[in-house]
């Protein structure tokens, strides 16, 4: 007997063990009942046919990317009675954890990351929408530089879609160049230096960044000489001392670092210490960033601070001006074993079209992405000026960061030129070594 | 009744077995595995592995941002591992030594330890070494010392002593209380007698304390090895979004490969951060074997 009891005791042992290790998932194709979910369609109709769609989004629920989404998929709940099972990530949470669970089979419906991240890293997890699309009609009112940047990085379909759009840019107080005198923004490399030299006259430093964004910057400065491409070739391999480009794009710097141009405190600028701090108190003229900046800095920079935003300029003999730049967006993405692909398109809709994509760019100070609603943030009205001038899209920091075993020797190198450290030459010779 | 007593014994065991063999022995032997193969990503499938050797440590061995990762490593393990043993030994010795309100001072010690790291790191980079208005920069500058005033403790030349600087304040209240708890365990006994014979403070030290907290020691550097091993987090957090020369080590490599970097879409290989992990942890091994051949183990101690 006592031994019966005893191999009980372990089949019990075991069960519970293997079923609290098991697949807590569920096919989201399944009717559930409401009672058994978290939701606030209290008079939803048609409670009996609910679906469940999980979302997985990047945001944290407590910024306002994320208030603003779990209000819309409110919205969605109530006007539909299906469930969404939203779960926020964050963004270190979606990097890592979003591809091991789709191999794990966790059934995840709708997804968002970065365009080049959903449309590159994670590309076989993705539906085709070119038909969800069409059947929507979704184009009619969609931002076309944004759509077609996102079928650009899916090989040519549209797989994902975009919302949260950014633009990579110089960011500017604009008192401070009403005061140095500068009327209107740099479009070239010399008007960038008569800026410079003015608003240093005026007693403010003209430059700064923070270390989280030097090979950004970096990425640019190099690209307007030689495209994208160059910037590419150049890092992925090793090509510093071959490429006459990388002297000439340092001595520009050697050059801004030794008139004073830049800010004596970026080799300490730890981020977001320099945005933070003397970009957003009104000690510098010029950050470059994304246009998600003003969204950062605002309850320091405060209501009054003035925006202004404007391309990096073209260089002498340079292949790219004013017209390419980095930009892109967030993408949604739907899982291509969803089940429930409609729904999840229809909570796309949500969030990205009317009531939501409005409230999600005047909560987050970001870019519309519905075509209807033509009004930007007046925080970025410059930057809507950068952004319909765009014909050409790089990629992040144009992709300066494309190899991963440069990227924080490039990044030191290139705070100690703009700090006046290094000479243009020395720079070069030390990426060369290094590489 | 030995037989009843078997079959118990398997009745208890056998979960705990098949936990350690899911949680441990499987990801270390996959692990083994993986460091042979090229994986294009964490969770890839096994068809999607290509064979390469010892291909992934020769290329490791071969790059410099992985070798300036291990002499950060070192750097950390070093002169960190001194400065903290010293400190802790000396914070463990005077609060056994009878002072009064040493539990307080015990806690306090040790606070820093049940402070979020992101919180701490927060506090050094926005506040203490922040050379506008950081404490640094403005006692040195109060107490008159301009070289020390102006010295940019987050800039490239500074950057690792500042990260093993905080690094370090948050890990001494962690050592002190494990040579504090070998502190105790010595009698009282002997100490009175060495004080009758006319044994000062330092004496005592050298010839009780120090002979017999060897044991302690060693399980010190263990510890400090294995933490140092799995240094991430301070790093992370004194280099956001991008790595940086002088923050990062194998850990942050062995995450770089495996998972990307920062916002560009960078070529992973599992492979490479498995091999990674193999080489660590064969450091703590080596660390582990010398400490052991080092320290030996006397008949007396505590």
């Amino acid at each position: 007997m006592k031994k019966l009891l005893s191999v009980i005791a372990l089949m019990l042992v075991c069960v519970f063990l293997f079923a609290a290790c098991g697949d807590s998932t569920q096919t989201t194709s399944d009717p559930v009942k409401t009672e058994d979910k978290k939701t606030e369609a209290t008079d939803a109709p048609a409670v009996e046919e609910a679906k469940t769609i999980v979302y997985w989004s990047m945001w944290e629920p407590t910024e306002k990317q994320g208030i603003v989404i779990q209000k819309a998929v409110d919205a969605y709940m109530a006007d539909t009675g299906n469930v969404v099972d939203v779960q926020f990530k964050g963004r270190t949470g979606q990097r890592e954890g979003l591809q091991p669970a789709l191999d794990g089979g966790m059934v995840i419906d709708l997804f968002d990351e970065d365009v080049d991240r959903v449309n590159g890293t994670w590309s076989a997890y993705l539906m085709d929408l070119e038909a969800l699309s069409a059947a929507n009609d979704y184009e009619a009112t969609g931002n076309d530089a944004l759509i077609a940047a996102s079928r650009d990085a899916a090989g040519g379909t549209l797989m994902s879609i975009p919302y949260q759009p950014f633009v990579f840019a110089f960011a500017y107080n604009k008192d401070i160049f009403t005061e140095a005198g500068v009327t209107s923004s740099p479009k070239t490399w010399d008007e960038f230096l008569d800026a410079c030299a003015k608003i240093k006259a005026a007693g403010y430093a003209p430059l700064t960044c923070d270390d989280a964004y030097m090979t950004a910057w970096y990425g640019y400065a190099l690209a307007r000489f030689v495209g994208q491409d160059g910037v590419t070739d150049v890092v992925t391999n090793g090509k510093w001392a071959e490429e006459p480009a990388v002297l000439k794009m340092a001595q520009q710097y050697e050059e801004l670092a030794t008139l004073g141009y830049i800010s004596e405190n970026l080799p300490s600028n730890v981020w977001p210490m320099g945005q933070n701090g003397e970009f957003a108190l009104g000690e510098v003229g010029m950050y470059i960033n994304g246009t998600w900046l003003p969204n950062e800095v605002n309850a320091i920079a405060g209501p009054d601070f003035k925006w202004g935003f404007f391309n990096y300029p073209a260089v002498p003999d340079g292949v790219d001006g004013v017209e390419a730049a980095n930009f892109g967006a967030q993408c949604l993405a739907i899982n291509k074993d969803s089940l429930v692909s409609e729904e999840a398109f229809e909570i796309i809709k949500y969030i990205t079209k009317g009531e939501f994509d409005t409230m999600l760019a005047n909560e987050s100070m970001g870019i519309p992405v519905d075509s209807a609603n033509a009004e930007w943030p007046v925080q970025l009205a410059e930057a809507k000026v950068v952004f319909e001038n765009l014909t050409k899209r790089y990629s992040w920091a144009a992709n300066a960061e494309a190899n991963v075993d440069m990227t924080p020797l490039l990044k030191e190198n290139f705070i100690k030129l703009c700090a006046g450290q290094m000479t243009a030459q020395e720079f070069v010779d030390a990426m060369e070594a290094g590489s | 009744m030995k037989k009843k007593n078997r079959f118990m014994i398997i009745v208890f065991l056998t979960p705990a077995l098949i936990m350690f063999f899911a949680i441990f022995i499987y990801p270390i032997i996959r692990t083994l595995i993986m460091s042979a193969y090229n994986v294009p990503h964490v969770t890839a499938d096994v068809s999607t592995w290509t064979f390469v050797g010892i291909d992934n440590f020769k290329k490791l061995l071969s790059v410099n941002l992985f070798r300036t990762s291990l002499w950060n490593l070192l750097r950390i393990w070093l002169f960190g591992g001194l400065g903290v043993m010293s400190i802790a030994l000396l914070f463990a010795v005077i609060i056994n030594s009878g002072i009064r309100f040493r539990s307080f001072f015990k806690a306090v010690i040790y606070m820093p330890n049940i402070v979020s790291a992101v919180a701490l790191a927060t506090m050094w980079l926005q506040y203490v070494f922040n050379n506008r208005f950081g404490l640094f920069t403005t006692f040195f500058q109060k107490v008159g010392w301009e070289t020390m005033a102006n010295i940019a403790w987050l800039s490239p030349e500074m950057k690792f002593t500042s990260l093993l600087i905080a690094y370090s304040f948050g890990m001494v209240g962690y050592h002190m209380l494990i040579f504090s708890s070998g502190i105790e365990r010595i009698p009282k006994e002997m100490y009175e007698a060495s004080t009758i014979d006319g044994a000062s403070k330092p004496r005592q030290f050298t010839t009780i304390t120090w002979p017999l907290i060897k044991g302690v020691l060693k399980t010190n550097i263990i510890m400090w090895s294995i933490s140092s091993v799995g240094f991430f987090v301070w790093s992370q957090l004194f280099s956001t979004v991008t790595a940086d020369q002088q923050t990062i080590t194998p850990m942050v490599y062995l995450y770089l490969q495996t998972f990307g970097a920062g916002n560009t879409i960078t070529e992973r290989n599992a492979g490479l951060g498995a091999a990674v992990g193999v080489l660590l942890t064969i450091f703590v091994v080596v660390v582990f074997i010398v400490t052991n051949f080092v320290i030996k183990n006397d008949d007396l101690e505590y």
